[in-house]
Parts: C-alpha cells; sequence; structure tokens
C-alpha cells in the first residue's frame, strides 16, 4: 500500500444537510448532494490514505459576528445548517493549521457567497458567508494577513466581494458568467474594490457558452499570474460547480475534467463548495474530481456519462471576448497601486457611497450608507446604516460600526464614540461594533436598552 | 444446554452452559495444523458424561479463515472489475489479476455504458489461460443493477463450467465498491476451504451422535448456522475478539456502557459496549490492509500487556511494544510490568525475588526505589490504557454525520464499567477503571468469556433494502432481488414494513426465523425527487437488522 504521511492528506468535511432545505421542491434542498454521496462513497475515496474524513462542528455567534452584522441578530439569521456549514470550515481550517493536512474541502451546504456584510435574511440561497466567516477565522486565531479568495462559482460571489471591498489584504477573483445575463447581475471589471484596495477586487465575466478552454485561458493567464504577484499567504477557492455544461441554472460548458484540473493548478489550501444544481448529471462527477485533484489522486478516469473530449467548441468570438477581458483585467492589476495613490488624493477625510441591496429568497429591499474614515494611519474604521423593508412595511433598521484589525488609536476613540452616540439614536432599532482588533463584538437594541456582548 | 467452542491464537476454550451458569469447561493448547482436532478434544471433555439430546446447540468460533488469510492459504481468485467512471482502479490495490472492463451503471442504478462481449470474452480467456477457478464479478454500483454482473457470470459460466463465481452485489448491497470487491475476493478465495472443515465439522458431531444444529460465530457477534454459512464464510473472520465480547455481554448487565479490557502478554485488546450494543467498527473489518463490507465490533489493539518489554533511557521509562520473553518473575530475561505488580503486591503471579530483582535494576537507571520504579511502571501502563479508551469514546463522537439533528444530539458517553478478561486484568482493571471513575469488573467467568460468548450469541442479519419509486423498482442486493413496485406511491412507514417483510423472509431461509422478531430498522433515509420544481419520486434506503444480542436461554441480565 502506498502509504502518505499524515501532512499530505487532504481534509474532506461532507456534510449534505440530508435534512435541510429552503423549501421542498427548492435547488438547495435534501436531494442536492445525494448523488454525490452515493458516487464518493462508492468510490470508496474516504478509505484512501490520502483522504482523511471530518466531523464539523459548528460555527459560534462570534465566529458569525467576526464577519457579519446579522439583523436582528446572529441567532435568528441562521439555523442550525448553517452553523454546522459555516463550522466545517472552521475545522478544515483548525487542521490545515495543526499541519494535519495539507489541504481540504468543504463539502458542505448550504453555501454563502452572496451573504453579504450586513445580513437582513437569504439572498441568492445563502445567509451567512462561509468563505468569509473562514478567511476571517483564518486571520484571527492563526494571524494570516494576506488571503487570497478565488470564487469559481458561474455566479459572481457579490457577498464576499462586498465583506473584503475596503481590505486591500485580501485578493477577491471572482470569474462568472456575465453579470448581464445571470444572477446577480453584478461582478464587471469596473468593480474594484475601496479607494485604499482598488485592484484587489477583480471581476472576470465571461460570456455564456464559455468552455473548459476559455476558463483554463483565464486561470493560466490571469489568475495564476495575480497570484503569484500577490503571494498571499493561503489561496481559498469558492468551489461552485455550476459552470458544468449541464447546470439548470447557468449557461456554461465546463466539465468535470475542467473543474479537476482547475483545482490541481490553483492548488488551494481549502475548497468550500457554494453553488452547483446540477445534481444528478454534474455533482457526482465534479465532486469526484475535485477530490481527487485535490489529494493528488489520478482523475483522468472521472468523466460525465455523455462527455466525450472535444465536446465543446469554443467560438472565435467568445474567444476573442475573452481575451479583451483579460487585457482590461490585467492593465487593472499593473496600475492597482497607482489607482489607490490617485483615489487617496481626491477623496476627503471620509468615503461614503449608497447602496440598493436585493434579497431574491426573503424578498426583502435593503438600503445601506456607508462611509470609510481615509486614515492615514490604518485601514480606517468604517460605519453602514442599514434600513430593510419587506413589502409595505420596515423590517428592520441598524447602525453598524467596523473596526479594522490594524485600527489606530484615533479610529478607536472615534469607534468607541460613535457606538455611545448611536445608541441614543432613535432611528435605528440596533447599534452593532464589530472590533475586529480585540476581537470582541457588541449589540444594542436602543428599544429594550439590552447590550450584549460576545 | 448450550455449547460455545473458541478456537484461538493459543489455546482452544470450551464451555457448556446452563441456566446462566458454566457447567464445564475445558482448555486445549490450539494446534494450528489442525484446528478440527483441539476442538474436538475440547469439544469431548465438555461432553463426555453428558445426555447429548440435552445439548440445544453447538456454537464455534475459530480462526480458520483468519489464519487461512495470513497463511496465505486461500485459493487464487480471478477478479472481473467494472469500474465505471471514477476513481483509476489501480488507486484501489486489489491485486494483480484484475481484468478491467468497460460497462458502467450509476448510482441510481441506470446502465450508462453497456458491456463490451467480445473484451469479455477476451477476459475469460485470460483467466482460463491462467487457470483460475474461482472468479469474482464485481460492477461499482451493482448493487443498484445487477444486470452486467449478472451477464458477465453466465459467460464465465458458459466458457468455465467448473468455475466458481462470486457476484458483488450478493456480497454487500451498501455502498463502497473496493471494500465490495476486496470481500468478494475473499468469499472466494475461502469458500471451497470453508466448506471442506464445515464437512469435517459435520462429520465428526454424527460421528459423536450429537445432532443439536451447529452454528457459527461472526465478526458482529451474531451467529449463523454452519450451512448456511458456508455462502459467506469471511464474516467469521475476528470472531475471536467477537466472542470475548459477546461474553462480556452476557456476563454484565444489559443497557450499561462499558470499556472491555483484555489484557494480554503484549497486546491490550479494546472494545467499547455502549448502552449494551457493542460499537461496530464504522468502516468495516480491515482484512490484511484492505477495508472489507463485513462487520465487525471496533477492536483496538494496544501494543503493551503484561509482557511488554521495560527500557530505560535518559532517566525516562518506556514501555514496549516489543516483548522481551515472560515476566523475569516467570523464569524470563527482562523486566515487564508483570514483574512490577508482583513488587506492589498487586498479584501474586511468579517468584517474588525475581521480580524484586526486575525492578531493582529498573529503579538503579531512574534513581529511585524498586518499589518507586515498579509503581512508575504500573502507572505507566495504565496511563497508557486510559489514554487509548479515551481516544476510544473521541473516535466515536468524531464519527462524521450527515444530518442537522445527528450533528447536535451531541451523545456523550461515559464508562460506567471497565470489564477485565485475559490474564494481567485482575491487577490492572481495577486502576484504569480508577482513573474512568467507573467501577471495575472481572467477571466470575473471565477466563471462558470467549465460549460463553459464542455459547450465548443469538444470530444477527441484516438486510438493505432500496426502493426508486420514480424507476418503479426496489433491490435487496444481497438476495440479488430486483424487482417491481406495485404502484408509485410509497412512504417511509411502508418501506419499513416492507423491510421487515423480507427480513422475516431471508431469516426463514436462513434456518434462524425464530429470531426474526427481533429485527430492527436500524437506518432509514427518504428523499424527494425533484425535478422541474415538482416531485417526481422517492428514493428510500432502509436497514433492518436482527442486532448482536444474548439468547433468552441464557437466563441472566
Amino acid at each position: 500500500m502506498n502509504m502518505v504521511s499524515c501532512a499530505g492528506k487532504t481534509g474532506l468535511v461532507f456534510f449534505p444537510a440530508f435534512d435541510w432545505a429552503i423549501s421542498p421542491t427548492h435547488p438547495e434542498r435534501e436531494e442536492r448532494l445525494l448523488y454525490t454521496r452515493d458516487q464518493i462513497f462508492e468510490e470508496g475515496l474516504m478509505d484512501l490514505p490520502e483522504i482523511v474524513e471530518y466531523k464539523p462542528r459548528l460555527a459560534t455567534s462570534k465566529d458569525i459576528a467576526r464577519v457579519h452584522f446579522c439583523v436582528p441578530n446572529v441567532e435568528s439569521l441562521v439555523t442550525e445548517a448553517h452553523l454546522i456549514a459555516a463550522g466545517s470550515t472552521l475545522t478544515l481550517s483548525d487542521a490545515l493549521e495543526n499541519g494535519d493536512i495539507r489541504n481540504g474541502f468543504a463539502l458542505v451546504r448550504p453555501p454563502g457567497h452572496h451573504s453579504m456584510m450586513v445580513a437582513h435574511g437569504n439572498r441568492g440561497f445563502c445567509n451567512v458567508n462561509n468563505m468569509a466567516i473562514m478567511a476571517e477565522y483564518l486571520r484571527s486565531k492563526y494571524g494570516h494577513k494576506k488571503i487570497a479568495i478565488v470564487d469559481t462559482d458561474v455566479h459572481h460571489g457579490d457577498g464576499t466581494q462586498d465583506i473584503f471591498w475596503h481590505d486591500p489584504d485580501v485578493l477577491y477573483i471572482s470569474f462568472h458568467q456575465d453579470g448581464r445575463t445571470l444572477y446577480p447581475g453584478s461582478g464587471f471589471p469596473a468593480e474594484m474594490g475601496g479607494p485604499k484596495a482598488l485592484g484587489k477586487t477583480l471581476n472576470i465575466p465571461l460570456p455564456p457558452g464559455t468552455t473548459d478552454e476559455g476558463i483554463h485561458y483565464v486561470l493560466d493567464n490571469f489568475i495564476l499570474p495575480v497570484l503569484k504577484d500577490f503571494q498571499p499567504e493561503l489561496v481559498l477557492n469558492s468551489a461552485g460547480q455550476d459552470n458544468h455544461y449541464t447546470d439548470p441554472l447557468a449557461n456554461m460548458r465546463f466539465s468535470a475534467q475542467g473543474y479537476a484540473l482547475l483545482n490541481e493548478k490553483l492548488a488551494p489550501d481549502i475548497c468550500v463548495l457554494e453553488g452547483g444544481y446540477a445534481i444528478e448529471s454534474a455533482l457526482p462527477y465534479t465532486n469526484t474530481g475535485i477530490i481527487q485533484a485535490m489529494a493528488g489522486l489520478d482523475y483522468s478516469h472521472v468523466k460525465e456519462p455523455d462527455y466525450v473530449p472535444g465536446k465543446f467548441l469554443q467560438s472565435m468570438e467568445i474567444k476573442r471576448e475573452i481575451e479583451a477581458t483579460v487585457k482590461q483585467l490585467e492593465s487593472i492589476w499593473a496600475s492597482r497601486d497607482e489607482m489607490v495613490q490617485d483615489a487617496l488624493a481626491s477623496t476627503g477625510q471620509f468615503y461614503r457611497r449608497r447602496k440598493r441591496i436585493f434579497y431574491d429568497t426573503d424578498m426583502i429591499n435593503e438600503t445601506q450608507e456607508e462611509t470609510v474614515r481615509m486614515c492615514d494611519k490604518c485601514q480606517g474604521y468604517m460605519t453602514i446604516a442599514t434600513t430593510a423593508q419587506r413589502g409595505y412595511g420596515i423590517l428592520n433598521s441598524a447602525f453598524c460600526i467596523s473596526l479594522p484589525r490594524n485600527a489606530c488609536s484615533s479610529c478607536r476613540e472615534d469607534v468607541k464614540e460613535e457606538f455611545e452616540d448611536h445608541k441614543e439614536d432613535r432611528k435605528f432599532n440596533y447599534i452593532y461594533l464589530q472590533d475586529k482588533q480585540k476581537d470582541t463584538y457588541h449589540s444594542y437594541d436602543t428599544r429594550t436598552r439590552n447590550q450584549k456582548d460576545f | 444446554m448450550l455449547i460455545g467452542i473458541d478456537v484461538g491464537g493459543t489455546t482452544t476454550d470450551a464451555v457448556l452452559v446452563e441456566n446462566g451458569d458454566v457447567v464445564r469447561s475445558a482448555y486445549v493448547p490450539t494446534n494450528h495444523d489442525n484446528l478440527l482436532s483441539c476442538l474436538l478434544l475440547a469439544l469431548d471433555q465438555i461432553t463426555n458424561d453428558v445426555p447429548l439430546q440435552e445439548i440445544e446447540r453447538v456454537v464455534l468460533s475459530t480462526t480458520l479463515i483468519t489464519n487461512m488469510i495470513a497463511e496465505g492459504k486461500t485459493d487464487p481468485v480471478g477478479l472481473m472489475l467494472i469500474p465505471g467512471p471514477g476513481t483509476n482502479p489501480k488507486e484501489y490495490h486489489l491485486g494483480q489479476n484484475a481484468q478491467i472492463l468497460d460497462g458502467a451503471i450509476d448510482y441510481r442504478g441506470r446502465e450508462i455504458q453497456p458491456l463490451n462481449e467480445s473484451q469479455i470474452n477476451h477476459s475469460i480467456q485470460e483467466l482460463k489461460k491462467k487457470g483460475f477457478r474461482k472468479v469474482a464479478v464485481v460492477g461499482k454500483f451493482g448493487q443498484r443493477n445487477h444486470a452486467h454482473e449478472l451477464k458477465i457470470a453466465q459467460m464465465v459460466n458458459n466458457a468455465l463450467p467448473e468455475a466458481q463465481i462470486e457476484l458483488g452485489h450478493k456480497v454487500s448491497g451498501q455502498l463502497n465498491f473496493p471494500r465490495r470487491a476486496a470481500t468478494t475476493i475473499l468469499t472466494a478465495a475461502t469458500k471451497e476451504k470453508y466448506k471442506e472443515f464445515a464437512n469435517q465439522i459435520y462429520a465428526a458431531l454424527k460421528q459423536r451422535k450429537i445432532t443439536a444444529p451447529v452454528y457459527i460465530l461472526k465478526a458482529d457477534g451474531g451467529t449463523l448456522p454452519m450451512d448456511r454459512s458456508e455462502a459467506a464464510p469471511v464474516e467469521t473472520i475476528f470472531s475471536g475478539p467477537a466472542a470475548s465480547i459477546m461474553g462480556v455481554m452476557a456476563l454484565m448487565p444489559t443497557s450499561q456502557t462499558s470499556v472491555v479490557v483484555d489484557i494480554g502478554g503484549t497486546t491490550t485488546d479494546l472494545a467499547l459496549i455502549l448502552s449494551g450494543l457493542p460499537l461496530l467498527s464504522s468502516k468495516g473489518a480491515r482484512v490484511n490492509g484492505q477495508l472489507t463490507h463485513i462487520r465487525a465490533f471496533a477492536v483496538k489493539s494496544v501494543p503493551i500487556g503484561g509482557d511488554s518489554a521495560i527500557d530505560v533511557c535518559d532517566a525516562s521509562l518506556t514501555l514496549g511494544p516489543h516483548r522481551n520473553g515472560p515476566a523475569l518473575c516467570m523464569g524470563g530475561s527482562g523486566p515487564t510490568p508483570t514483574d512490577a505488580l508482583r513488587v506492589l503486591g498487586l498479584s501474586d503471579i511468579g517468584n517474588a525475588a525475581a521480580a524484586l530483582k526486575a525492578m531493582t535494576d529498573v529503579a538503579e537507571k531512574l534513581g529511585c526505589t524498586p518499589e518507586e520504579a515498579a509503581r512508575k511502571v504500573v502507572h505507566g501502563v495504565v496511563d497508557k490504557i486510559v489514554s487509548e479508551i479515551g481516544e476510544m469514546f473521541r473516535d466515536w463522537e468524531q464519527e462524521p454525520a450527515y444530518r442537522v439533528w445527528e450533528i447536535m444530539k451531541k451523545e456523550r458517553l461515559l464508562a460506567q464499567n471497565v470489564v477485565g478478561v485475559g490474564g494481567a486484568a485482575p491487577s490492572l482493571v481495577p486502576l484504569v477503571a480508577e482513573r474512568l471513575g467507573a467501577k471495575a469488573v472481572i467477571p466470575k467467568y473471565a477466563p471462558v468469556a470467549n465460549a460463553i460468548g459464542a455459547a450465548v450469541a443469538r444470530p444477527t442479519l441484516t438486510l438493505n433494502l432500496r426502493i426508486d419509486t420514480e424507476r418503479g423498482e426496489y433491490t435487496v442486493a444481497e438476495d440479488g432481488l430486483t424487482a417491481k413496485l406495485d404502484g408509485k406511491n410509497m412512504n417511509l412507514e411502508q418501506a419499513e414494513q416492507m423491510a421487515r417483510r423480507l427480513i422475516i423472509e431471508r431469516a426463514n431461509r436462513l434456518g434462524i426465523g425464530e429470531y426474526a422478531a427481533e429485527a430492527e430498522i436500524t437506518y432509514s433515509e427518504i428523499f424527494n425527487m425533484v425535478r422541474g420544481w415538482s416531485t417526481v419520486g422517492k428514493l428510500i434506503d432502509i436497514r433492518a437488522e436482527i442486532p448482536a444480542g444474548i439468547l433468552p436461554a441464557w437466563g441472566r441480565g
């Protein structure tokens, strides 16, 4: 038998949540990973010496508050299934940091990459952002600074983008089907990050019908070189599987072989499953291929029943479009430092933007006003005033304050003041303070005058 | 009266039990070259003055299969593998003799690639050329659709009429193709020799005019009529530890959580009885480095025992894993834990002066008194056993789960009893129990717990039923059964009733129908299949089993 040392193993958390669904016929239902379970169990993948399976633990409210402002509170926004899915990523993070595994795959549902920093409910099948919860856990517990998140789901990971928008140390790269043709409708090259983090958000919209060839062109010619420049301590993959040619919710032409090769080239430290709804024709094969690629096993025998090499040929038109997009992004990446300097020169003491966010699953309309202090000593603290509306009624309003991990004393003082002042502000139902520097989280209910700290 | 005979590695133990008591017992050294002779010797010793018509049942637990595999005396098997898409079959390390065939079935039991008949014929000729008389045919998802395995079997049978053919789906209906292949190979490799052994047993019993039915003990602590076990002899592997655990189960109050500690010369075997039920290994038995579908108790072998060598290196103790012959106090050459127990007065085995000398040697190197050295040694042994027990409970708690409620129930069990069997148990078990805050128990019949376990274990049986209402069929793979459903509607309750009916039918066929009432549904899952926003069918998987248990005739507990 070929024994592999412990440090060389691939950690796997398989949590299909066989007793949890958004609704009985929703794509995010019990059945989603059933055939994947059948395939990977029948393959005997968990028995191989290269793979070790872990039981997930539950994420705590604090793990979630490190990323999200959950309105009104964490408990009312998540179910146990969300805590387990998020907890799976933390179980793998610990195993990775302890040197028990070489890399890991959280093959879990429900997914998370559409959940933004402020969360009033479910949008795009997501309540809390598993990937972001993991990244922030890795940074706060293990002291990592520079992290790259590569989002390979067919949908733009607008939640993850929102969470790390102002953070120059997190590189967020997403390729996805063009937002003009698919939910959530965002993810264009011009979305590049906040003033201090310009170029650290990179969006690569791809035309519908993009094949293995197109996606690997983007990977080889843009994503891998950028990662080499950025030199992250960790590479994390938001591993959606809905670029597959049979996915019912999207229109791409990616194959199981394409997915396996992508993960071999990208060599992520941890993969987290996001979407993927071709539950019979794709998921059993794509997941098998990804697990094998991560574990360094031969994946050449993985193939969808109807797949033959050369099944899809990419048109010249699509090829040219992708090449042009990559060119555009290359120039964004090349001028990132310059763009930051220009932005800082033209932005005043505070940067402000307004956002409207629609929660498709829960039918919530949210309005945000975001303010970031353009501090010259640190990343600068941020506040978000948020109001959520469902139908004709106001659902909730909240004032959220986030203090970055590298905060200077002046930002720290200001944040304290903001929190105390807003406690008397009856415009808002809840006031939140996310103190990443001290890793403490506070919420205040302006009606009951109760404060909760954790 | 019930008879249990356990042919172990060193001794063969036999008991005759009646009404919860051991009436006769015998120990005979095991002769590995002739298991039958020592087995019959032990049998004769306990039956020489017993009215034979009062014997209700004879149960054997033997190392036959274990030895056969360890000594490489199994028959060569030609493997015909239909791996379909997925893992490169080479990663499974199933040996050199595999013929890899085209054809594929998917997770739903649908054919996704047809067989290639000329390729199969070519493979059969290859097997013929190499002289194989045993053939295993195993397909990925063959348990969900047997057509490919059956077709190949028919072709092999036509070309090699004398060949013995084993099919993967008959071996197990559960997921895990490499385990199913390994188990099918083992079945093919052991069947003929096992049948010879069984025939010798039948003849010997007939000669002795013993008409009571003869049963065999399996790795899952259950018994099966010997003639029925000929279909799956590999299930009898590792019946030794199963016998001991069933013995402890019989000797302990029901429904308690106990750790079974079997301390031998160089190893200590640990097993768990959780709320009265022995813990099964979550991955199936590992045979020759290969995981199988053989259900076996989870037994952890710790390399420490009464004869473990004691070494001192840089003023710190190491215990085991090797053995330096017997203890000094038993005429051996080096210091051992047995010597340490003797010095502390925790046992009265062996020569006290020799034990003291052993500990004096250790003490000199450690720079302490012989008593202190002995205490350190015993402390080290207890430490090791306690930490391994802790790890077993943790491993059990950390077994993966795939449903929210399974993760949330967060069951934690603590040992109520530490039950000792084996030589050094009486002196060490109380110390282990104390550390765990549990009660130490050395059962009255501990030395023959294994034979008692064999005598009183009841039959076990497992049935896997899969229903696919969208395809309108159900399968019980091990029975080779695939049939149409009446109508497309079925709920979980109806499916469970069906599984109960099927397990009763199977129990009757196996001659253990009287225990079918004990059958429980141990696993059931139901999934709605939704296509295009509407429900098109249900997928249901049910496992029914008669779990390990003790015959009511034992009359205890």
